[in-house]
């Protein structure tokens, strides 16, 4: 007998709302988890610890919200759209917080230690996403990490659809010099 | 490097990097762990019936209680005849207060 093919986005988040099926959710998140982890991660500059802070706060939105999901639109489309807030969110409240403060460094040290090989190629990466303004790092991590169409994630952040069309260029033309010129010093 | 070749490479670049899977490393657990009991949330009827109810209630209390109770029973007979005296105006107001409220409940 053929095995049983893997229930869709949808069936799951159905059993969730109609059976309060807690292991149909934890199967959403099993699925999810590392792409949104890994926006989350690009939006943070890399902090992992705070990433996952948020990403934990997105699963929980998300479960409350399940309701209001409309079942047109991709799943993965609305669970960024509510880790795009919550980052938003965190954002505001480090600048009220951080704004005496001159040294916001990623923590590209840690990354650095956990994550072996490729650590080196991905650090430069980082740190070139780190350069990038917030707007500009969130276009990117929309429409790369999240696979986002330049519509969806205008509507996810907010923004209007030129000016993320312009985040996005400026931000790659950012990139290719910082990731040319770390190259060259290799 | 053109920049059509430029960008084909900062896009495997960072489509690589996108492509990178984390490991769970406990992550849905703790998700589980953090959820509230219940999905289902209270009844959506429950807040405004409660809130109308007692401020019903409370309206009824005040009208056999309180010295504006017989404005407002004359108020109700003059509305019935028609007569839009200030009794009946308070009588409308008040019945209007409810409305609203019950509306801006069931809006929340």
């Amino acid at each position: 007998m053929p095995p049983a093919a893997a229930p869709s986005d949808a069936e799951l988040i159905l059993a969730v709302i109609e059976r309060d099926d807690r292991r149909a959710f934890a199967e959403i998140v099993r699925r999810h988890q590392s792409q949104v982890r890994t926006v989350l991660r690009r939006l943070t500059r890399g902090d992992m610890a705070l990433a996952d802070d948020l990403a934990q706060e997105t699963f929980i939105l998300a479960w409350r919200n399940l309701r209001h999901f409309r079942f047109e639109a991709r799943f993965s489309t609305w669970i960024y759209r509510i880790a795009f807030n919550a980052w938003q969110s965190e954002a505001r409240k480090r600048r009220e917080v951080l704004l005496d403060s001159d040294d916001e460094k990623p923590a590209l040290e840690v990354a650095a230690a956990e994550e072996g090989v490729d650590a080196v190629s991905r650090i430069d990466l980082e740190r070139a996403l780190s350069g990038l303004s917030e707007g500009e790092r969130a276009s990117i991590a929309a429409c790369y990490y999240a696979d986002l169409s330049h519509e969806e994630a205008a509507e996810a952040l907010g923004l209007p659809l030129g000016t993320v069309k312009t985040h996005i260029l400026r931000a790659k033309a950012k990139l290719r010099a910082r990731l040319a010129s770390s190259e060259d010093k290799t | 490097m053109s920049d059509n070749r430029n960008d084909d490479w900062l896009d495997r670049i960072l489509r690589d990097d996108a492509r990178i899977a984390l490991e769970d490393t406990g992550f849905t657990e703790r998700v589980l762990g953090a959820l509230p009991a219940s999905y289902k949330p209270p009844n959506a009827w429950m807040k405004p019936m409660l809130v109308i109810g007692s401020t019903a209630l409370g309206g009824l209390l005040a009208t056999f209680i309180a010295p504006i109770g017989p404005t407002v029973i004359e108020g109700a007979t003059e509305l019935a005849r028609l007569q839009f005296t200030p009794a009946a105006g308070a009588l409308l107001a008040m019945t209007a207060t409810l409305i609203v409220a019950g509306w801006v409940l069931t809006e929340d």
